[in-house]
């Protein structure tokens, strides 16, 4: 094999397709195949008495996406990890710098695939602080109604793969019922069924339509029943709690210190919630409870999914009382064609379905952002990765993996 | 023939080709025919008689090799169907009505993929691995008794046979995985060695119970001791012999939940992740032929085995009837047989078709013949399958153990359907710390049963 040589770059990339191909058959060159460039790299990649290398990732049934992961194993136990990112990365925040503000609306939109009106929720928030625009009463309600919705799908998708990742090939399809007709009334209003572009800076795209309300008329009058059946599903299967339970503990320090959010922190027993620590939009005048599982200081994969469940169901809750309370009125304010914020900066964060997502915005006066930040709850989460999978069995990373909920879009960013 | 009165020269190529051989036959089949009746038959059928038990053998191997193929078939599309119909979907539905082929379209084009080994694999232990786990699948075949006689080999150590040859299939998933080259493949061989030599030992304790109860290694004899009605099956004297037999059953055709070997979502496809083409067809068939053996033997040895769950005779007895079918002798028909085959065909086809050209309009005379002559040859096999049924133990055996068998396919391919798979350490734990304990409670108890029955002079 003879690929061209790398000048300026003295150590080649770990993917560099000649450590397969060089050498006689059967014999391995050292991997990594240079000299290690970390102490941890060095202690890594030095085999103990009957260990192995396992290589799982990009390509893997579940590992979420593009997500690498080195296992080192001993048998069928996990020894050590290390985690390789990057294989989905683009650039979205130097594109967004490059882009007026409008437009980064929809380069930021493909960042979670799975829960992408968050991802435009949290930049027009920024923006509108910047701009200091006063959204319309009835489009935060309506930003909360189609949020709450597109959470309920992402949690609905996450109990399909938790089920898949263990082995379970039937509650996956029940899940994409769910989903796929959520989706559906999104797509009736907003036009587009996954990466909708909805949000505006000062409100939303479109009024709620006539299909969008019967649609969501008959998925609400069985949305909870329904919910309550597809747990029935997974959560009285001994097979599946037994899987789960003690399986990836963190406890309150850890993911403290670890600066997890979401549905993972409050599996640790912190009731941490942007929406209620942080209150944006209309939910201060909107009622629902914060669940909160793992006090007792278990705190492991069955918590994180029974948690994600305990939400659809206040989310189901919080749409009840959007649709009942929603004013009539405009869904945008009036703002100019071109937009030229003050300079200065602003930070907004939302509660996405994978936890706090926030955006930074460095405003210099021009129609583009000088400096746009991203911060991504899946990124932040999969930290714990390399804490929970150690000391376990092989099948266990896929429970750990799948419970934490990892997004590779936003991670990889 | 027309041919002959032209001249050859205005005969087309493949006149000339055909009007030649046309001639050869009518002269040369007669006098083949009778020199094979004369000379050769004899000589052959001498050579049949003498060696009847080497050439029942043959055509058991060729049968069994048959059977396994379609048996895979339809247990693929089983398993692509239900488990479709359990997730809400439809399933394949372009081949055939409702798709009814799709599996053995499946099945050709696999044959038709092209034979991919990895560089680095050991190729010969690659190429005959899986022929090893194939044809291991099949030999268990030889001492399943599909009906009353209808057995490969009567063995009369017939299960002895069964558990060794059973226990060979581990040594072909072992040596797929290992010569793959690939640790994803080095790990579910790994796995289906741990997993299968855990299983087969409850598996084999589960029925010592049931060899003690019926006192003979003969799969063809503890068949025809479940004879009469469905509570004289084995199932109902040894429950937890059953329930073990068929949980470790399950983990030995690596089934969900004890799908480890090739847990997609841990080791992508486990010991056949490098093999393609027919060499993963040859695996993926033993795979099913394996779940069919399963089911076969839970049938066979725990409920019943071919016998129907109804004593007929015993009903039949209640009521003072004779069996029926002693009325039934064409033969005392004489002309009026010949009269019945004449005149029924043409007037069960009229008589079907009537009411169909009357009860609907616009109705075409032929196409309400049709569907006459069509229900009236389904009525006909019926008919015939019936007194088959009545008639031939073989056939009434044969229904009943393939309903019973499909039954245990079925409830396979619905477990696929619904469990999530175990994790190793509890897939291990659960056999050495529960089921094996169980399998020698269930050995003891039986046994210390029989000894109070003798003593107490009940049999």
């Amino acid at each position: 094999m003879t690929a061209p040589a790398q000048p300026g770059h003295p150590h080649p990339s770990l993917d560099d397709p000649r450590i397969m191909l060089d050498g006689q058959i059967g014999q391995y060159e050292q991997v990594p195949p240079y000299p290690p460039r970390t102490e941890r790299e060095a202690e890594f990649y030095t085999l103990g008495d009957g260990e192995m290398f396992l290589n799982m990732g990009p390509q893997h049934p579940s590992t979420h996406g593009v997500l690498r992961v080195v296992l080192k194993i001993n048998g069928e136990r996990v020894v050590d990890l290390d985690p390789v990112l990057g294989y989905l990365h683009r650039g979205v925040e130097k594109l967004c710098e490059n882009s007026d503000y409008h437009h980064i609306i929809s380069q930021i939109d493909p960042l979670e695939y799975v829960s992408s009106l968050f991802m435009e929720w949290a930049p027009v928030m920024a923006f509108e602080q910047l701009m200091d625009v006063q959204v319309p009463r009835r489009a935060e309600y309506i930003r909360v109604l189609t949020g709450e919705l597109l959470r309920i799908a992402s949690h609905a998708l996450f109990q399909g793969w938790m089920a898949l990742d263990l082995g379970g090939l039937t509650p996956i399809l029940y899940s994409f019922i769910e989903r796929d007709e959520i989706v559906e009334m999104l797509a009736a209003v907003t036009g587009q069924r996954m990466l909708f572009n909805y949000f505006r800076i000062g409100g939303v795209n479109g009024d709620l339509n006539h299909e969008f309300m019967s649609r969501l008329g008959d998925w609400m009058s069985r949305a909870a029943v329904q919910h309550e059946a597809n747990i029935g599903l997974l959560n009285e299967n001994e097979i599946f709690v037994r899987r789960m339970r003690d399986i990836g503990r963190v406890d309150r320090d850890t993911a403290l210190r670890m600066g997890v959010t979401g549905p993972n922190i409050r599996a640790a027993g912190i009731p941490f919630d942007v929406r209620r620590a942080h209150p944006y939009s209309v939910y201060p005048e909107l009622e629902f409870n914060v669940p909160v599982r793992g006090s007792n200081g278990s705190g492991d994969s069955l918590d994180r999914y029974l948690l994600r469940l305990d939400e659809v169901r206040e989310s189901i809750r919080i749409i009840d009382q959007c649709l009942h309370n929603m004013p009539d009125g405009p869904v945008m304010a009036r703002l100019p064609r071109l937009l030229r914020p003050r300079p200065g900066r602003a930070w907004a964060a939302v509660e996405s379905p994978r936890g706090l997502f926030g955006t930074y915005v460095i405003s210099d006066g021009t129609d583009q952002p000088f400096r746009f930040r991203i911060h991504d709850p899946s990124f932040v989460n999969l930290q714990l990765v390399g804490m929970l999978m150690k000391d376990n069995l092989i099948a266990d990373t896929m429970a750990v993996m799948a419970s934490l909920d990892p997004v590779m879009g936003g991670i990889d960013k | 023939m027309t041919a002959i009165s032209r001249s050859l020269g205005n005969v087309t190529t493949a006149g000339r080709i055909v009007i030649p051989l046309l001639l050869l036959i009518l002269v040369v089949g007669p006098l083949v025919t009778v020199f094979l009746a004369t000379v050769i038959g004899p000589w052959v059928s001498g050579v049949v008689y003498s060696n009847l038990g080497i050439v029942r053998f043959v055509v058991a191997i060729t049968a069994i090799l048959l059977f396994s193929i379609p048996a895979a078939f339809i247990i693929i599309y089983m398993e692509l169907k239900v488990i479709a119909y359990m997730n809400l979907r439809v399933g394949p539905n372009r081949v055939l009505p409702a798709g009814a082929a799709h599996s053995v379209i499946a099945g050709l084009k696999v044959l038709t993929k092209e034979d991919f080994s990895p560089s680095s694999a050991d190729k010969t232990i690659f190429t005959w691995a899986p022929v090893m786990v194939f044809l291991t699948a099949v030999m268990t075949f030889m001492v399943i008794p599909f009906g009353p006689g209808l057995v490969g080999a009567p063995l009369n150590i017939g299960l002895l046979y069964l558990f060794a040859v059973g226990g060979m299939t581990v040594v072909g998933l072992l040596l797929a995985g290992w010569s793959s080259f690939n640790k994803y493949s080095l790990l579910g061989g790994l796995r289906s060695a741990a997993q299968v030599v855990s299983y087969e030992i409850p598996l084999t304790l589960s029925v010592v119970g049931l060899i003690l109860l019926a006192g003979t290694l003969s799969i063809d004899s503890i068949a025809r001791q479940q004879a009469g009605w469905f509570w004289d099956w084995f199932v109902f004297r040894q429950p937890l012999g059953a329930l073990i037999f068929f949980i470790a059953g399950v983990a030995e055709a690596n089934r969900t939940p004890f799908d480890l070997t090739e847990a997609d979502s841990e080791i992508v496809a486990g010991f056949a992740t490098e093999y393609s083409g027919m060499r993963f067809g040859f695996l993926f068939f033993a795979e099913y032929v394996n779940v069919f053996i399963m089911s076969a033997l839970i049938v066979t040895m725990f409920f019943g085995a071919w016998n129907a769950p109804v004593d007929l005779n015993a009903v039949l007895g209640y009521f003072h009837l004779a069996p029926f079918w002693v009325y039934l002798d064409p033969g005392q028909l004489g002309l009026g047989l010949l009269l019945v085959l004449a005149a029924v065909p043409l007037l069960a086809t009229l008589a079907l078709a009537a009411p169909v050209y009357m009860l609907r309009d616009n109705m075409p005379a032929w196409k309400a013949l049709l569907i006459g002559f069509v229900l009236f040859n389904a009525l006909l096999i019926g008919a015939l399958g019936l007194v088959a049924y009545i008639d031939w133990d073989w056939v009434a055996g044969l229904v009943w153990f393939m309903l019973k068998a499909f039954t245990f396919v079925f409830v396979f391919v619905w477990m696929r359907g619904t469990f999530p798979r175990v994790r190793i350490d509890q897939l291990m734990g659960f056999a050495w710390k529960w089921l094996l304990p169980a399998a020698l409670l269930n050995l003891f108890v039986t046994a210390f049963a029989i000894v109070i029955l003798k003593s107490a002079g009940v049999h």
